[in-house]
């Protein structure tokens, strides 16, 4: 008897759920797709707030005070001349050379105390929250002439932390945007294609094998090459959208072609051609939705790559460009002064865990997405 | 078998010219060119650059030098590398076989161990073997495979600090001892360096191909055929190994035919990080030089090794899949 109400019980509730219930409610059982998701969301907000979480500005670094290569600035919680519990608070580092060996590094200054505060104010770094609300107030900070630099700094002493979130802005969305626009190129090419065939069909898919002919490195490194080197950066940045998306939309241009082609031939399309509808509505009413699911789940599925892509081609040089700051670029810092040097400044490599996270969670997404769009994966 | 060979060359004369003219016109593109640093140098008269582009064919239209490059690489004449002013070919025939050392090792080794784990994955689906193989190829796809090799780098570092003597040697191809090897030596010594690059090749593949081999596995463990092959008894071994794996092989050897042009192109990141004397670094030489006819050579020659390629795994597949005919 179990089994007969529960089928009843299914039948009662499936005729009252909408497609994208039935999709939200397949994706939220996918336990690591959430968590991906969640994760995505606190980045984006990171990213978002980046100017206000991070304690200094993009590109600031002292002239006087000389912070290259400082590693990462320790938090004390427990004073380590007393033992007892304290607020908070940090030592300068000073920069000093070992008489003996030359080699230079940095001493903590124990004099002096500087308390880490909240919401601590900087008129030195001012910045517009969202673009336009003026603020000086940062998440935390100390007071001058102390630092704080939670993952250390890179080679001018800009302070890691804060170039991470600045780079979020740019490692997060280029992936996006760039996905969008060779979403928008396939889905547009490859309708053309599909819905009028001959020779349209054949000058769009021989152009679509001419491109994946060519390797992807090669075609990549190619085109970004094509942007001067001495442009302005904020030029550069949307230059390397561009190639991204003009490169990623062959394949999705053919999965829309073969779709479109044997959508022209299901009843509901003749239906709505034999009624006289349009050519523009019957692409835009009756194909492009059966699309849908497909395009939602190729997005999520290839924004891991490109934002890898952008990581690669800024590491060679060819993506983003200083003074703005990619996670990408910041790891080819790490190739400066010979393979021995990262022994001496490990956190270099700090902003390639947040790539690594970032994939990881839009794969994790992208799966559940696309288990939940199947019916045959349904629980 | 003959009509399908030469009808297939025939279709792809048009995509080679095609691809080879976008690579070039690009390339061409891309602002200023080779000349630029000469004409900066004051030691560099208006008369030898004019010389120079003569002797080039750059004062002449893109499409003319075009032309002129491909009827040289149709009668195997690549061009000359402005930069070495040496031909294009003597340039980059010593960097092919290196790059060929580690892309022929990785990728034996890849298949080698990716198919074992994707039927593990896929016969013992959802165990926890399987889940933790999943969730640790997950995240090595993560990884970019320059940061995955520096990562590397800072490890062997570390060891050999740790230990005090040199386990791995942390880039480059050769120890600066080579010359003074004996022939087997200097075999065990390159061997010794392809470890580190190899591994971190290797890793990100393996998570991607298992995944992929584990899919199609599973696709073909759920159908009909299998479930008649065990009905009518045949042991669980021979209806893995000969139902199953023999229909999962198919898409992977479609993919062999990918392997030869891959082989050429080098394996990318990975021989930047590590400093190995492969195709990659020169292409990104001479894409920052532009020293063009290297570029488009090298774009050209894995075209062709792509044509190459895809029809070999044609025939791959024709002799697995007996379903294959090809007329």
């Amino acid at each position: 008897m179990a089994l007969a109400s529960g089928i009843s019980r299914n039948f009662d509730t499936a005729k009252s759920k909408s497609q994208l219930q039935v999709v939200w409610e397949q994706f939220r059982k996918h336990q690591l797709a959430v968590f991906g998701g969640l994760v995505l969301a606190l980045l984006y907000v990171g990213a978002i707030f980046a100017p206000f979480i991070s304690p200094y500005s993009l590109s600031e670094y002292s002239t006087t005070d000389i912070t290259k290569f400082q590693q990462p600035t320790r938090v004390y919680v427990i004073d380590p001349e007393t033992g007892q519990f304290n607020l908070p608070f940090v030592y300068k580092s000073t920069r000093f050379t070992n008489p003996d060996t030359f080699e230079e590094g940095y001493k903590e200054d124990r004099s002096t105390k500087y308390p880490v505060k909240l919401f601590h104010n900087r008129p030195e770094s001012p910045f517009q929250l969202f673009g336009f609300i003026p603020m000086t107030v940062h998440l935390f900070g100390v007071d001058a002439p102390g630092n704080i630099f939670i993952l250390g700094t890179d080679g001018f002493g800009r302070d890691t932390f804060t170039r991470i979130w600045y780079g979020a802005q740019i490692s997060l969305t280029i992936g996006i945007f760039s996905v969008a626009l060779s979403t928008i190129l396939g889905l547009f090419l490859g309708g053309l294609a599909g819905f009028f065939g001959g020779w349209i069909d054949n000058i769009i898919m021989r152009f679509v094998e001419i491109l994946s002919a060519i390797p992807d490195l090669f075609l990549l490194l190619s085109l970004s090459a094509l942007i001067p080197r001495n442009i302005d950066p904020v030029v550069s940045f949307y230059g390397i959208i561009f190639v991204l998306g003009i490169i990623g939309w062959g394949g999705l241009a053919r999965v829309i072609r073969s779709q479109i082609s044997a959508l022209r031939e299901v009843d509901f399309v003749q239906a709505a051609t034999a009624l006289g509808a349009s050519e523009m509505r019957i692409i835009g009413k009756h194909m492009l939705p059966v699309t849908f699911s497909l395009l939602i789940v190729n997005l999520s599925l290839s924004i891991p790559g490109a934002i890898l892509t952008e990581s690669g081609l800024s590491f060679l040089g060819y993506g983003i460009r200083e003074p703005y700051s990619s996670w990408g670029l910041m790891i080819s810092v790490a190739q400066e002064g010979g393979f021995a040097s990262i022994q001496y400044r490990p956190w270099v490599l700090i902003p390639g865990f947040f790539i690594v996270l970032a994939v990881l969670c839009w794969n994790f997404l992208g799966d559940g997405l696309r288990d939940a769009v199947d019916p045959r994966k349904r629980q | 078998m003959l009509p399908y060979i030469l009808r297939r060359f025939v279709n792809l004369i048009p995509v080679f010219i095609g691809a080879t003219l976008l690579t070039f016109l690009i390339i061409q593109a891309a602002p200023g060119d080779f000349l630029d640093a000469k004409r900066l140098d004051p030691r560099t008269t208006p008369a030898t650059i004019a010389r120079i582009e003569r002797q080039f064919g750059l004062d002449k239209p893109v499409f003319v030098q075009y032309g002129l490059w491909l009827k040289n690489f149709v009668t195997g004449n690549l061009g000359i590398s402005f930069e070495s002013n040496v031909p294009v070919w003597d340039l980059i025939g010593p960097k092919v076989f290196n790059s060929m050392i580690l892309v022929f090792g990785s990728t034996f080794l890849l298949y080698f161990i990716a198919i074992p784990i994707g039927i593990y994955g896929a016969v013992r689906q959802y165990s926890l073997g399987d889940k933790t193989i999943s969730l640790v190829s997950y995240f090595f796809l993560g990884f970019p495979s320059f940061f995955f090799a520096l990562i590397l780098i800072f490890g062997i570092i570390q060891l050999n600090w740790a230990l005090n003597t040199k386990v791995f040697p942390v880039g480059g191809m050769t120890s600066e001892y080579y010359d003074t090897l004996s022939p087997i030596g200097k075999v065990l010594n390159v061997l010794w360096h392809t470890l580190a690059p190899m591994i971190a090749l290797l890793l990100r593949s393996i998570a991607s191909e298992s995944r992929g081999f584990r899919a199609q596995m599973l696709e073909f463990l759920n159908q009909d055929f299998v479930r008649t092959a065990r009905a009518k008894g045949l042991s669980e071994r021979v209806v893995i190994y000969k139902h199953a794996l023999r229909n999962a092989i198919t898409p992977f050897v479609a993919n062999i035919g990918g392997l030869l042009p891959a082989i050429f192109s080098g394996a990318g990141f990975v021989e930047v990080v590590f400093n190995w004397p492969g195709l990659t670094p020169v292409f990104l030489e001479a894409l920052f030089s532009q020293d063009i006819y290297v570029n488009v050579s090298i774009g050209a020659i894995t075209l062709v090794l792509l044509v190459i390629g895809n029809l070999m795994a044609d025939f791959l597949l024709g002799a697995v899949d007996p379903r294959i005919r090809y007329y």
